[in-house]
């Protein structure tokens, strides 16, 4: 079966950068699939992110979406077969949820833009996916944070296309609506859809994921299954601290934390030590 | 709920709502503006063709109020779209440099003009009916728009706030040399200069006039059709860009469209300012933000408050024997309604 999106041996250095952002990175996400991107800060995952939906072109190697090189479609088709949540939306707008879930209509739109019926019911049925319904006649510019990225989720899900890149999807979410988002997820993985998320929280991802890249340094230094991935020698080389990794004795689901010793003196903190 | 609201109504039923409200102001602002002036004169009159009363409403009168709603509705668009390119409601059309250019343009003619050659040569210069100087605004405003268009790139693309400060600097160097040309010219030239730069309607040929309003449909036809592209530009570049916008092309259209509209609005008025700041201001109260709604609102809008403008400038000022230029009741009217709208956002 054809991949949702490939990446074939993909190198990006952004501009006057000294090194690779990302560094060689061959994946694949497939229908049917969760997969996630963890990894330390500055590992290159948000230029992961950008490089699958076409925001940046790789310096090597290639991008494939459904099968097709990523150069070979058109903006409009790119975006009908992949849609993306930025890491952080802008704040100011004075569109209503509404508008802004509408927006995510806008690949499919004639020369004019104007929306019909379906599109308004489309947009309506994406804000309620991400528990946003009651949101819809609100300006953003009025939202909490939180609130703001249902919408955003909401303006992704309407774009309807079989991909979806969520960077940090859960930023400002409460526990109970990062829930809901991976019920939704689930639900729309299980009708066909694909999606790469970038997480942080490790916990989360395994819940959430059926296969994690572990990035460091623009690189995949471990692939797999969560339960593969997530292990404590590994994510404590990557992160450069002591992890624990522990199941919980009810559900057997993976709980990932850092070790903090209160008592933590300067030249036992992995950072400073690091630097000095 | 009410027929326009946003939550029942699609964008396109909502731009012919605003636009079905707006053609009777206009309609009403232009039977204003026939209707009162500087002199007494029955409107009856001149419709069954009785004289003088005719002749005032057809030579003057009409092509005064055809101008004056032309311009307002180009300066309008053309507001609403460099505010959209900006990302910032309070951009003025003329931000880009374009004014400076304008300026710069009309003070070399004249110059030129008081000059024996320039004088020999300038009347052969003319071209459709345009004055010389006339013909001098279009192609320093478009200079200026090119000019900031090469400075004001970053990596191959139009980068707004970089060609925000160019046209900034660019717009007070050209007004330091406007300065010094007023300062060598003679007091009758100055006062040309200076007259254009308040900006003022005059009286053009009907012929002229139908030209500039149909070449205006081009450029307001434009944007009007990016006007959903200009929707998602608020999401910033890669928002945009991920939706399947080329942001870069987008850019480069409603940025020589929005330009080419302020140049053939110059050419006619010299520098009538605040109404491409206010109208869309005060149509995006009513509207919300959505472009679709707020470019053909805004085209109405303005050609309704310059026409009223220029009526309120010729019936005031009658008694005084003379009257303000139109710049100078735009900037009155419009200075506080700006404020006001201003402080109402908060």
């Amino acid at each position: 079966m054809t991949a949702l999106l490939e990446l074939r041996s993909v190198h990006y250095r952004h501009p006057n950068a000294r090194e690779d952002a990302v560094a060689g990175v061959s994946l694949q996400v497939h229908a049917h699939e969760i997969a996630g991107v963890v990894g330390p800060n500055a590992a290159g995952k948000s230029t992961l992110a950008r490089l699958s939906c076409g925001l940046l072109a790789p310096d090597r190697g290639e991008v494939l979406l459904g099968g097709e090189p990523l150069p070979r479609l058109s903006r409009r088709e790119r975006a009908r077969r992949v849609a993306y949540l930025p890491q952080d939306p802008p704040s100011d707008l004075g569109f209503t949820a509404r508008e802004v879930a509408l927006m995510g209509r806008a690949p499919h739109l004639g020369l004019w833009s104007l929306e019909g019926m379906a599109d308004r019911a489309r947009a309506d049925a994406a804000l309620a996916e991400a528990a946003a319904a009651e949101l819809a006649e609100r300006p953003i510019s009025q939202l909490s944070g939180g609130e703001r990225q249902r919408v955003f989720l909401a303006r992704a899900f309407a774009q309807d296309a079989p991909l979806l890149v969520l960077d940090e999807p859960t930023d400002g979410l409460d526990l109970a609506h990062q829930v809901h988002l991976v019920q939704t997820l689930r639900a729309r993985a299980r009708q066909g859809a694909g999606a790469l998320l970038v997480l942080h929280d490790l916990s989360l991802a395994a819940a959430a994921c059926d296969r994690l890249f572990l990035l460091d340094r623009g690189t995949v230094c471990a692939e797999g299954p969560p339960k593969e991935v997530l292990q404590a020698a590994v994510l404590g080389a990557a992160y450069g601290t002591a992890i624990d990794v522990v199941s919980h004795p009810a559900s057997g689901a993976l709980l990932v934390s850092a070790r903090i010793t209160r008592e933590a003196s300067r030249d036992t903190s992995p950072i400073t030590r690091e630097k000095g | 709920m009410r027929p326009g609201d946003p939550a029942v109504r699609s964008a396109a039923s909502r731009a012919a709502w605003a636009v079905a409200v707006l053609l009777p102001v206009v309609a009403l602002a232009v039977l204003c503006g026939i209707s009162f002036g500087a002199g007494e004169s029955s409107l009856g009159a001149a419709l069954r063709g009785v004289e003088p009363d005719a002749t005032v409403l057809w030579k003057l009168r009409v092509p005064r109020v055809l101008l004056a709603a032309e311009v307002g509705a180009a300066l309008s668009v053309s507001g609403v779209a460099l505010q959209a390119l900006l990302r910032n409601p309070l951009a003025d059309p003329f931000v880009f440099g374009l004014s400076g250019g304008a300026a710069l343009g009309t003070a070399t003619i004249v110059i030129a003009s008081g000059t024996a050659l320039g004088a020999a040569a300038l009347p052969a210069a003319s071209f459709f009916g345009l004055l010389p100087a006339q013909l001098a605004a279009v192609a320093g405003a478009m200079a200026a728009a090119l000019l900031v268009y090469s400075l004001g790139r970053a990596r191959g693309r139009l980068d707004p706030t970089r060609a925000l400060l160019v046209g900034i600097v660019f717009n007070s160097f050209a007004s330091a040399l406007v300065l010094a040309v007023e300062a060598i010219v003679k007091p009758d030239q100055t006062q040309a200069v200076l007259l254009w730069l308040s900006g003022t309607l005059g009286y053009e040929a009907m012929t002229l006039l139908a030209g500039a309003g149909l070449l205006l449909i081009i450029p307001i036809g434009v944007l009007v059709a990016l006007a959903g592209r200009l929707n998602l530009l608020a999401l910033g570049d890669e928002g945009a860009e991920a939706l399947g916008v080329d942001v870069s092309r987008t850019r480069l259209l409603a940025f020589f469209a929005a330009s080419a509209a302020v140049g053939i609005a110059v050419a006619f008025t010299g520098l009538v300012g605040f109404v491409g700041l206010v109208v869309p201001h005060a149509v995006r109260v009513v509207t919300g933000p959505d472009h679709r709604v707020v470019l053909p609102a805004s085209a109405l809008g303005g050609a309704a408050f310059l026409v009223l403008a220029d009526t309120l400038a010729r019936v005031l000022f009658h008694g005084l024997g003379a009257e303000p230029p139109v710049g100078a009741v735009t900037a009155v009217v419009g200075a506080p309604v700006f404020v006001m709208l201003l402080r109402s956002r908060q």
